[in-house]
C-alpha cells in the first residue's frame, strides 16, 4: 500500500495542476490576508476610539436619569477567516431604560462602513477562497484517478497484481489528500505568519483552538470534494466525461445551489406583515404608557423657570436640576414618587415590548435565517461555510451572544439602580446636593464565548461533513467493485 | 464546405450530454429567476410611490413660508427602481435608495435683541444615506439569480465546457488528422467550431431569456415600454460578445493541449480565477490597500466651519442682528454672506466626500475590468438601469434638482415686492407662504443614451478581448503540429 501511496503522491506532485494549485492558493490567500488584516486594524482602531470616547461619556452624568450608556462591540479577529455577520451587525449600541437591546433595533449604529458604496465590493474571506478553490482542486485531482487509469489501461495492469480494490482506492485517496494538503497548509501557515508580522492581532489560546477547528473543517471539506470526484471518476469510462460531470457537480454545489436556495428562501418567506403587526402592537403599548404617564402629575412640569435645570424639559427621560428653590422643597417627595412610578412603568413597558418583539423576531427573521441555513446544509460548501462561521463565532449565534450579554448587563444596571433606590432619589433629577458617584456601578465586560462553546456549535455540522466522507468512500468502493469485477 | 462543417459541429454539440445538462441548468435558473421576481417589481414600485408621496406631503407641510423651505430643503429624494432588475439586480439593495436635501440642524447661535440665530441653518444635500441593507440583516449573503449571474458565471463556464475538446479532443481521438487530410483549411475548421459553439450557446441563452420574459409576462409582472424593449435588445447584443470571449479562450487552450482533460483543467483554473475570484477579490484588495478618506477621518470640515465662523465674528457678526429695514442694513448683508459661505463650504465638503467615495469604487471597478465578467456585468447593469452607473446618474439628477430648487427659492423671493431680496437670511427674504404646486418636484429620469453609451464602451472592450483571444487561437492552431 505504501508503494501505491508513494506512487500517487509522486504522480500528483509532478503535475502542472499541483503547481497551479500551490501558486493560486498561496497568492490569493496572502493577498486577502493582508487586506483583511489591515481592514481589521482599521476596525479595531475605530473600536478603541469609540471605547475611549464612550468610557468618558458613560460615567460623566451628574444625575441618575441623565446617564446614557454607550457600549461597543469589538471586531472579531477570526472574521479574517470567516466574516459571517461580524462586519454587518451593528457594533455600537445605547443602553436605555426604555429599550431592551437586540440585533434589529434602529438606534444601533454600525461604524464599520464609512463609504456606503463599499457594500458593492464583494469581500472574500480566507474560508471563501478555500471553499471555491480547494473544492475545485480536489475535483481536478480526482477526475482521472480511476477513469484516467481505466482509459489508459493501467488500471487493469494494477489489478493484475495482488492488490485489493479497497487498497487502490485508499492509496489514491491518501496520495491525493497529501498533495492537496500541501498548498492548503502552506497558504494557511503563510496567512497566519503574515498576520503575526503585521502584528495587529493578539491570538489567545482559545483563538488557536478555533483556528485549529477551521483547519480541521477545511480538511474534511477538501476530503469530501475529493471523494465526490473519486466517485464520479470510478463511475465513468473516460477522464473527460468524469471532468465534465465533476465541473457540473462543483458548479451546482458551490455556486448554484447555495445561491438559488438562499434566493428562493429570501423571496418566498415573507416577514414584513408579521413585523408590521408587532410594531403596531408595540406602538400601542407605548401609547398606553404615555397616556398613563400623562394622567400622573409631575409637580415640576411647566415650572422649570423656577428651577435651574438642563435636560429634556417636560419629559421624565433625563433631567439635571442644579438648583431647586426652597419653596419647592415640600413638593420633592411627590416628585420622587412620580419618577419612581413613571420610570418603573417605563421599564415594565420596555420588557413587555421586548417579549412581543422577541416572539416575532423568532417567527420572522430568525426563522427565515434558520430555514436558509438549513437549506445550505444540503451542499457540502454550505455546510463548510456554516461550520467555519460557528468556529469563528461570526455566525448569527456569535453576534447574538453580544446582544444577550448586553441584555443581562442592562438588567444588572437596573438592579443596581434599584438597590440604590435611584428612581425615587433626589439624585434622579437633581444634583443640587451632590452629583452621583459611579464608582461602584458594575462595568460592562464582554468577552467572546469560549472555544468550547464554538466547538459545540460547530460540531453538528462538522459531524455531518465527516459522516459524508465514509459514505462517499463506501459508494465509490461499491461502484469500483461493480465496474471492475 | 464551411457550412457542412458548421452543421456537423452544431449537430454534435446539440446531441451531446453537456448540451442536455446546459439546457437543464438554463431552464432551471431562468424559472428560478422568474419565480423570484414575480411581483417584485410591483412591490418595488408601490414602495417607491409610497415613499415619494410621503416625502411630498412632508414638503407640503413645510411650505408655510419661503424661509421654512430655505432651512429644511426639499426633503428625501428617492431613486426610481428599474423595471429590469430581473436582468441585472445590480446590488441595488446595497446602494443608498435616496439622497436627502435637508436642514443642517439648528446650531443654537447668538441671541441678538432677543432673537436666537442659527449659524448653520440652510438646507444642504446629503448623499451619504446608508443603504437599506444595514446591520439588521442577518440573512446569509448570496448572489441574486439574475441574467447577469446566469450569463457571467454559468454560460461562461458552459462556453469552456463546449470548447475544451474542440481541438484537443479531436487530436486525442485522431479525427483531426482525418479532417485535415481533406481540403479543409485550418482557419475554416476553427471558425466552424467557433460558430457551432457560438450558435448553440447563444440560442440556449436566448431561448432561456425569452422563456423567462414570457413567464414574467404571463404572471402579470412585466409590462415593457419601448425604451425597456430597446434595453433588452441591447442586452441581447452584449450576451453573444461575452460568450465569444470564452469560446475563443476555450479554443485557444484546446488548440495548445494534447488531450481533452488537461485542456479542461487549465480552462477551469483560468475560469475560477478570471470569472469568480478576480471580480470578487481584486477590486476589494486594491481598494483595501489604499482606502479612501472616510467621513470620520475628515475633521477638515469642522475646521473650515470654525474658521468661517471666527472670521465673521471678527467682522462683527454679533454686533447687530439682521432686520427687515429697507434698504438692507450692513448687518443683514453680513449675515447673508456668512450663511451663504457656510452653506457653500458644507456643500463643497459633502461633494468632496462623495467624489472620494465614488473614486474609491471606480478605482476598484476599473481594476476588476481585467476580467470580462466585470465588464459584462457593468454593461448589463447599465442597460438594465441598475448598479453603480445608474446610481451615479441618480446623484447627477439629485444635483441638478438641488440647483433647480435653489433657483426656485430665489425666483419666488424676487417675485415678492416686499422682500429685501437678500438670500438666504430670514429677514432678507420673503415671509409669504409658498404654493406647493409651484415648487419643482424631483423626477429621477434615466436616459437611454447614457445606458447605451456605457454598454457600447464595455461592449467594445469585450470585443477587444474576443479579437485578441480569437486571433491567438487561430495563430496557435495554425502553428500546431498535428
Amino acid at each position: 500500500m505504501w508503494t501505491l501511496i508513494q506512487r500517487e503522491i509522486l504522480t500528483n506532485l509532478m503535475t502542472f495542476r499541483f503547481f497551479v494549485a500551490v501558486v493560486a492558493c498561496v497568492a490569493l490567500v496572502l493577498a486577502t490576508t493582508v487586506v483583511l488584516t489591515n481592514d481589521y486594524a482599521r476596525r479595531l482602531a475605530n473600536y478603541n476610539a469609540a471605547v475611549t470616547k464612550h468610557s468618558q461619556r458613560n460615567f460623566s452624568a451628574k444625575t441618575y436619569s441623565y446617564q446614557s450608556l454607550w457600549l461597543d462591540r469589538a471586531p472579531n479577529p477570526l472574521s479574517i477567516f470567516s466574516q459571517g455577520l461580524d462586519k454587518r451587525a451593528a457594533n455600537t449600541l445605547k443602553l436605555a431604560r426604555g429599550r431592551v437591546p437586540h440585533l434589529w433595533e434602529d438606534n444601533y449604529f454600525s461604524t464599520d462602513y464609512d463609504n456606503p458604496f463599499r457594500h458593492l465590493l464583494a469581500e472574500l474571506d480566507i474560508v471563501a477562497i478555500f471553499q471555491l478553490l480547494l473544492s475545485l482542486l480536489a475535483l481536478v485531482f480526482a477526475y482521472d484517478a480511476i477513469a484516467g487509469e481505466r482509459e489508459a489501461g493501467t488500471l487493469r495492469l494494477m489489478l493484475a497484481n495482488p492488490v485489493s480494490r479497497g487498497t487502490i482506492l485508499f492509496s489514491k485517496y491518501v496520495g491525493a489528500m497529501v498533495c492537496l494538503l500541501l498548498p492548503f497548509l502552506l497558504s494557511f501557515l503563510l496567512a497566519l505568519l503574515c498576520q503575526m508580522l503585521i502584528g495587529v492581532i493578539q491570538w489567545t489560546v482559545d483563538d488557536y483552538l478555533r483556528i485549529g477547528g477551521i483547519f480541521a473543517t477545511s480538511l474534511v471539506y477538501v476530503s469530501t470534494f475529493y471523494l465526490i470526484g473519486l466517485l464520479i471518476s470510478s463511475a465513468t469510462r473516460h477522464a473527460a466525461t468524469s471532468l465534465i460531470l465533476s465541473v457540473f457537480v462543483w458548479i451546482v454545489f458551490t455556486l448554484i445551489y447555495p445561491n438559488v436556495s438562499l434566493f428562493m428562501v429570501n423571496r418566498l418567506i415573507k416577514t414584513e406583515e408579521k413585523v408590521e403587526q408587532a410594531n403596531r402592537k408595540i406602538e400601542q403599548l407605548w401609547e398606553h404608557f404615555h397616556r398613563e404617564r400623562k394622567k400622573q402629575h409631575n409637580p415640576l412640569e411647566g415650572r422649570n423657570p423656577l428651577v435651574h435645570s438642563s435636560g429634556w424639559h417636560g419629559t421624565d427621560a433625563g433631567k439635571n436640576c442644579t438648583y431647586i428653590a426652597p419653596e419647592f422643597e415640600p413638593q420633592i417627595p411627590a416628585v420622587k414618587a412620580y419618577y419612581q412610578s413613571v420610570v418603573t412603568r417605563r421599564i415594565q413597558t420596555a420588557e413587555k415590548t421586548w417579549r412581543e418583539r422577541k416572539q416575532v423576531l423568532a417567527d420572522t427573521y430568525i426563522r427565515k435565517s434558520n430555514i436558509a441555513r438549513n437549506a445550505l446544509r444540503f451542499s457540502p460548501a454550505g455546510l463548510y461555510q456554516l461550520t467555519t462561521e460557528a468556529w469563528a463565532g461570526t455566525g448569527l449565534r456569535g453576534v447574538e451572544d453580544f446582544f444577550t450579554h448586553m441584555r443581562h448587563y442592562r438588567q444588572t444596571v437596573l438592579n443596581y439602580f434599584d438597590d440604590k433606590k435611584a428612581f425615587s432619589s433626589r439624585q434622579w433629577f437633581a444634583s443640587d446636593r451632590g452629583e452621583v458617584r459611579w464608582d461602584d456601578m458594575p462595568r460592562c465586560s464582554y468577552r467572546r464565548p469560549r472555544a468550547v462553546e464554538n466547538a459545540t456549535q460547530a460540531l453538528p455540522d462538522l459531524l455531518l461533513l465527516v459522516v459524508l466522507n465514509p459514505l462517499l468512500f463506501l459508494a465509490t468502493f461499491l461502484i469500483f467493485i461493480k465496474k471492475e469485477m | 464546405m464551411t457550412w457542412h462543417l458548421i452543421k456537423r459541429e452544431l449537430f454534435e454539440q446539440l446531441s451531446s450530454l453537456r448540451f442536455c445538462l446546459a439546457t437543464l441548468l438554463t431552464v432551471g435558473l431562468m424559472v428560478v429567476n422568474a419565480i423570484g421576481y414575480i411581483d417584485a417589481h410591483r412591490t418595488q414600485q408601490t414602495d417607491y410611490r409610497q415613499k415619494t408621496t410621503a416625502a411630498l406631503q412632508e414638503m407640503e407641510r413645510r411650505c408655510d413660508t419661503l424661509y421654512n423651505l430655505v432651512i429644511s430643503g426639499p426633503g428625501q429624494l428617492y431613486k426610481k427602481p428599474s423595471n429590469l432588475s430581473f436582468c441585472a439586480a445590480g446590488s441595488e439593495d446595497k446602494l443608498p435608495d435616496a439622497a436627502a436635501g435637508r436642514g443642517a440642524g439648528w446650531g443654537m447661535g447668538p441671541k441678538i435683541n432677543g432673537v436666537v440665530y442659527s449659524t448653520s441653518g440652510l438646507w444642504r444635500m446629503d448623499y451619504n444615506i446608508q443603504p437599506p441593507l444595514t446591520g439588521k440583516d442577518i440573512f446569509p449573503t448570496f448572489l441574486k439569480i439574475d441574467w447577469v449571474l446566469i450569463l457571467t458565471v454559468v454560460f461562461s463556464c458552459l462556453a469552456l465546457v463546449f470548447t475544451f475538446d474542440a481541438i484537443s479532443g479531436e487530436i486525442e481521438s485522431g479525427t483531426l488528422r482525418l479532417t485535415l487530410s481533406n481540403a479543409v483549411p485550418r482557419r475554416t475548421l476553427l471558425t466552424a467550431k467557433f460558430l457551432s459553439a457560438f450558435v448553440s450557446l447563444s440560442l440556449l441563452f436566448f431561448i432561456g431569456a425569452l422563456m423567462n420574459l414570457l413567464l414574467l409576462y404571463l404572471s402579470g409582472t412585466l409590462q415593457l415600454t419601448t425604451e425597456e424593449c430597446s434595453r433588452i435588445a441591447g442586452i441581447f447584443v452584449v450576451v453573444p460578445i461575452y460568450l465569444s470571449v470564452f469560446i475563443a479562450l476555450g479554443l485557444l487552450v484546446s488548440s495548445r493541449a494534447n488531450s481533452a482533460a488537461p485542456s479542461l483543467v487549465i480552462l477551469l483554473l483560468l475560469w475560477t480565477i478570471w470569472v469568480i475570484l478576480i471580480p470578487a477579490a481584486l477590486g476589494n484588495i486594491v481598494s483595501g490597500l489604499n482606502p479612501a478618506q472616510s467621513r470620520r477621518d475628515s475633521s477638515r470640515r469642522h475646521i473650515v466651519k470654525n474658521q468661517t465662523r471666527e472670521r465673521y465674528l471678527a467682522r462683527g457678526l454679533l454686533a447687530a442682528a439682521p432686520s427687515r429695514t429697507h434698504p438692507p442694513t450692513s448687518a443683514t448683508q453680513l449675515w447673508a454672506e456668512f450663511l451663504n459661505e457656510d452653506r457653500h463650504a458644507a456643500e463643497r465638503s459633502n461633494r468632496e466626500l462623495l467624489q472620494t467615495q465614488i473614486r474609491e469604487i471606480q478605482r476598484a471597478q476599473n481594476v476588476n475590468r481585467i476580467s470580462p465578467t466585470a465588464i459584462a456585468q457593468s454593461a448589463l447593469e447599465a442597460l438594465a438601469g441598475t448598479g453603480f452607473q445608474r446610481h451615479l446618474q441618480f446623484l447627477k439628477n439629485v444635483d441638478n434638482y438641488g440647483k433647480q430648487f435653489n433657483d426656485f427659492l430665489l425666483d419666488t423671493d424676487r417675485a415678492d415686492l416686499d422682500s429685501l431680496h437678500v438670500p438666504f437670511v430670514r429677514e432678507g427674504m420673503s415671509d409669504k407662504p409658498v404654493t406647493f404646486a409651484s415648487i419643482p418636484k424631483f423626477e429621477d429620469k434615466t436616459r437611454l443614451e447614457d445606458a447605451f453609451s456605457v454598454a457600447m464602451q464595455e461592449g467594445m472592450l469585450l470585443l477587444l478581448f474576443f479579437l485578441v483571444l480569437f486571433v491567438a487561437a487561430h495563430v496557435s492552431f495554425q502553428n500546431r503540429d498535428i
